[in-house]
């Protein structure tokens, strides 16, 4: 029996090729988007899974909120909190500390010099808390003493070439000389917290540099905790502000207002968005992967509502079959199987094909988000049971209307060329289904003109700070700007070179930001972002000045006693005119002068699109720049001119690292990663809509050809064929009244609720809505149109007869 | 094997009641061979349609078999139709996407056969019909007097007590028609009772007996081989 059900499926497809591959095509593409958007939110929602004690792990943050600066929510926290936990709280099993290697410039060995990024000084437990595996050395003491470093395979292969024994050797880190006491495996790329050398703590808590560790005044260190159960949270939680009174508010040094909370480590990789000073390697957006599922759920929801659709309107011309079936004694269960069948064999099919385009699209997918997703059958069952799932609830949604509506057919009536769909229940299922569509599709539309929008807007907005045509290159110690001078000048002679400049880093600003006082009997005070830059950092980046002026080399106060501030600055603090204000010490600047406005620069985005411009104050302090900005020529051989910049800069530190920043690339990973996930969400919210409308063609133009008959009688009567046409555009008129009055509200709350979450935005308008709306229709009324005329101009002789 | 007493049939829409069928009893003995003949609309296929189980009277008694089915579920119909009645139409009504074999073995599939039992009894039926050469070929490959024939294999295929047929030489030329009738004629010769609609009073004379309708009742029923005519109503 199955093998009549299948041929008569394949035959019927085949006789019907160009609905058949309608809803194929259509199925494939929704089932492969889905499955693209799968591999993303699988990723996605993969981090930290190497951690076995993850569910019990837990990351303090601190809410920070001194009045008239607002709150803030902080990863970073004081050095002897992690003792304090363990000591206060019997439900904390084990903590850690985690502190970038801020401190060292340069990691090397022999003659191999490298600046590392993974680099962190930790307690000794980090080794079982982190579940890290060892290869070489003993996990237990590895990091218990001063000076002792664990290197991964990749980094003892990066120094020391093979892997010899490298247990007990030394290798310098900055300026001091460690020994390695541990070879741990190479961490996964999949982890929030990506560290490539572990660095005892114990080796800077004693230095005086370090001194602020021992107080409650300073944060700097990122706290883990691991607890007895995930429920202590709770406790612990409730105890916090008597912990705090006793730990932090009794202190002088120690902060006022403060509170605490633990973030469970499993949602610091996604949810962790308003969390400021995370020191992460890598950080995801659980809203976005939440839009994400819906469209994939969306995309799968418009191909199964495409099959049912096209299968009901279909079911007229199959009618006959069942008719036939029943009279040669077919019951209802056999003709379900068959039409369940038949949808099965359509899902299945689509899902090869589908695959197919996914091996297609994932290069391309892989190239713009960076990654390296892949189809892995052997590996990712989660992923094959998924297929198999979608297989079952595709086949069974789309499948079991037609294949109870068709069942439900009277022999008698169908044989005799009845059972037309016109009044009965399917009819209006049919209908609904469309208004259904429509609703997607304008929802969708509208969605992808917004988004659009507000990518383009991103795009185009000036950044107020021009990343072109420059590096910068990280000094190999703290004394790198007094050595650096005798390379400026060099490089100057150059006429390629356009500029050098000394600065924090290539944005201006450095990794912190503090209270800053103003020098007013109100003690009014607010929270800044550092920055430290040369004469030339503004000029060289294209930073406008809205007031005042830079730093000049032949005022000698200049450095040190001048500070330049951004208009947010200016704005928060209510000054009109800001120029010769006072502030009473500014972090970097001298501290026996009371440093004076001299110029506000414009607004520029030194972090992210997505966050606000908060208020920032710039110095001129050659010790604490950390490396030299190298501006270029635009029309100059880039890659000579960096070759010339790379053997200048070796003749003058031929110990420190050559690894510059390039300025357009860092642009890109900090300004254009959400660019790039909104080109994705644009691409499969094109998708979905594509496909909805492509349902809506392939419906619109079965709904007129069951209309040739009234078209046949019509014309053999001498009337007119757009009179259908005209019935059939108000019919659908209505659809999209209705569909557009429920989808435009809802879509544009979702949208603003999206959009909130940008700093800088546009504003949804009516054109947005409207023309989504003008879209659709005209597509609809461009098939009904095309259907209709064609229709009219067959024979009307044989489509009586047909009927 | 057949008996029926005052069946009645009414249609029903929102404005019209139609009676399709009136009072209708009449009683037709295993091997017979009747015609039903009317004007259109006179209640024929109606007739055939509830004596052929695919539709219930609305009032009335069917007897079928020595059953009475006029009450029967969708599903005890269609189970007594399978293994009981074969049909022929004037349209023939076969599946376009199934071959002239599948077509044929269609019946036997419902009936739940074995592949060689069916084999075995489609290629029977195919040569009974003589159309084997034709078996891979699809209906619309066919002319219609072949497509008539792949129809009546599909109707005797199962072996069934009653053949019932709709007008089945209507689409066809009188040399295909004669075709037909003759292998009704034989299958009846063979034992099995056939039931026949027809508006050719051609066709009709290939039966033993012929009933009558109009407005929904027997006027007359003609039993051939010198019978007197003998009013019913």
């Amino acid at each position: 029996m199955i093998s009549n059900f299948l041929t008569t499926a394949v035959r019927s497809l085949l006789r019907q090729k160009y609905y058949a591959l309608i809803n194929l095509i259509g199925l494939s593409v929704g089932i492969a988007a889905f499955l693209l958007i799968a591999l993303y939110v699988q990723y996605e929602t993969g981090f930290d899974k190497h951690l076995s004690k993850r569910d019990n792990l837990f990351r303090v943050v601190e809410i920070q909120n001194e009045p008239g600066v607002g709150e803030q929510h902080v990863a970073i926290t004081m050095g002897p909190l992690a003792e304090a936990l363990k000591t206060d709280f019997p439900q904390v099993v084990d903590a850690v500390r985690f502190m970038p290697g801020f401190d060292i410039q340069v990691v090397s060995f022999g003659n191999k010099n490298f600046r590392e990024r993974g680099l962190y000084y930790t307690d000794p437990s980090v080794i079982s808390m982190f579940n890290i595996g060892f290869l070489q050395g003993d996990p237990s003491t590895a990091l218990s003493r001063p000076m002792s470093v664990v290197l991964s395979e990749k980094s003892v292969k990066k120094y020391f070439g093979s892997s010899v024994s490298v247990i007990g050797r030394s290798m310098m880190l900055g300026k001091r000389s460690f020994v390695i006491t541990g070879i741990m495996k190479d961490q996964p790329e999949q982890t929030h917290l990506f560290f490539d050398i572990l660095v005892s703590i114990s080796s800077v808590e004693n230095l005086a540099d370090f001194e602020w560790m021992k107080g409650w005044g300073s944060n700097s260190l990122i706290t883990y905790i691991e607890l007895d159960k995930p429920e202590s949270r709770q406790t612990i939680e409730e105890k916090f502000p008597e912990f705090l009174k006793k730990n932090v508010f009794s202190k002088e040094e120690g902060w006022e207002f403060l509170e605490m909370y633990l973030q469970p480590l499993n949602e610091v990789y996604l949810d962790s968005q308003h969390i400021k000073f995370q020191n992460v390697s890598a950080a995801g957006d659980i809203n976005l992967v939440i839009v994400f599922i819906v469209i994939a759920v969306l995309i799968l929801l418009v191909a199964c509502v495409n099959f049912i659709n096209i299968s009901i309107a279909r079911s007229v011309k199959r009618a006959r079959e069942v008719g036939i079936r029943k009279v040669l004694g077919a019951d209802r269960l056999s003709l379900v199987y068959q039409f369940i069948s038949e949808s099965l064999l359509l899902t299945l099919l689509a899902i090869f094909i589908a695959v197919g385009f996914v091996e297609l699209a994932l290069p391309e997918m892989n190239k713009l988000l960076a990654t390296d997703f892949h189809i892995d059958f052997r590996g990712n069952w989660i992923f094959n049971a998924g297929l198999f799932l979608i297989l079952i609830i595709i086949s069974l949604a789309a499948g079991s209307y037609p294949a109870f509506y068709l069942s439900r057919f009277q022999p008698v009536k169908v044989l005799k060329g009845g059972g037309s769909i016109k009044g009965s229940s399917a009819g209006y299922l049919s209908k609904g289904l469309v208004v259904f569509q429509f609703i997607i599709s304008v929802g969708l539309m509208f969605s992808v003109m917004v988004i659009n929008d507000q990518v383009g807007y991103m795009k185009n907005k000036d950044l107020g700070i021009s990343y072109r045509d420059a590096i910068f290159v990280f000094f190999g110690d703290d004394d790198g700007a007094g050595k650096s001078e005798p390379l400026r000048n060099e490089l100057l002679k150059d006429p390629r070179i356009r500029t050098v400049s000394g600065c924090s880093f290539m944005n201006g600003v450095s990794g912190s930001q503090g209270p800053v006082f103003v020098d007013d009997s109100a003690r009014t005070k607010l929270t800044m972002r550092f920055g430290y830059v040369d004469y030339d950092f503004f000029e060289a980046m294209g930073v406008k000045f809205v007031a005042g002026r830079n730093f000049d080399r032949r005022i000698a106060s200049d450095k040190g006693g001048a500070v330049i501030i951004n208009q947010a600055a200016a704005r928060k603090l209510g000054w009109e005119n800001p120029l010769g204000m006072k502030f009473k010490t500014v972090m970097g600047a001298d501290t026996t002068l009371k440093p004076v406005v001299i110029g506000v620069i414009n607004d520029y985005h030194y972090f992210s699109m997505r966050s606000l411009i908060e208020p920032a104050i710039y110095v001129l302090n050659p010790e604490m720049f950390r490396g030299l900005l190298i501006g270029y020529c635009a029309e100059s051989d880039k890659q000579a001119v960096r070759k010339f910049i790379e053997n200048k800069w070796h003749d003058h530190f031929p110990d420190t690292p050559f690894q510059p920043v390039v300025a357009d690339e860092f642009a890109a990973d900090s300004y254009k990663n959400d660019q790039k996930l909104f080109s994705l969400f644009v691409y499969f919210t094109t998708i979905s809509v594509l496909l909805s409308v492509l349902g809506l063609f392939g419906l619109t133009s079965l709904l007129i050809e069951q209309k040739t008959r009234i078209i046949g009688i019509r014309r053999v009567l001498g009337g007119s064929v757009w009179k259908i046409t005209t019935q059939l555009i108000r019919d659908y008129m209505l659809l999209v009244v209705i569909a557009g009055a429920i989808a435009l509200p809802v879509t544009n709350y979702l949208l603003e609720q999206q959009l909130s979450q940008f700093a800088y935005r546009i504003e949804i308008s009516a054109i947005h809505m409207v023309s989504a709306v003008l879209i659709l229709t005209s597509i609809a009324f461009i098939t009904i149109v095309f259907k209709a005329y064609r229709a009219a101009g067959a024979n009307p002789v044989k489509s009586l007869k047909y009927e | 094997m057949i008996r029926t007493v005052n069946l009645t049939k009414i249609f029903r829409t929102d404005e019209v009641e139609t009676t399709a069928l009136n009072k209708v009893s009449f009683e037709i003995k295993k091997g017979e061979f009747v015609a039903i003949m009317g004007p259109s609309g006179c209640g024929k296929s109606t007739l055939l349609n509830i004596l052929g189980l695919l539709d219930n009277p609305s009032e009335g008694e069917y007897f079928f078999l020595g059953s009475e089915v006029s009450r029967f579920s969708e599903k005890q119909r269609a189970n007594s139709r399978k293994q009981n009645i074969g049909f022929v139409f004037q349209n023939f009504n076969l599946i376009d996407e199934l071959n002239v074999y599948e077509n044929v073995e269609l019946p036997l599939i419902y009936l739940g056969m074995s592949s060689s039992e069916r084999k075995k009894r489609v290629e029977s039926a195919l040569e009974q019909m003589q159309i084997t050469h034709r078996r891979k070929h699809f209906p619309l490959q066919l002319s219609g007097g072949q497509q008539q024939r792949v129809a009546v294999a599909r109707a005797v295929v199962a072996n069934p007590h009653l053949i019932l047929a709709d007008e089945p030489t209507g689409n066809l030329d009188s040399a295909h028609g004669e075709e037909v009738m003759n292998l009704l004629a034989s299958l009846n010769q063979g034992g099995t009772t056939i039931i026949m609609v027809t508006h050719s009073q051609r066709d009709a004379e290939y039966a033993q007996r012929i009933i009558r309708l109009f407005d929904g009742q027997i006027i007359n029923e003609n039993i051939k081989s010198g019978r007197s005519e003998m009013p019913v109503i």
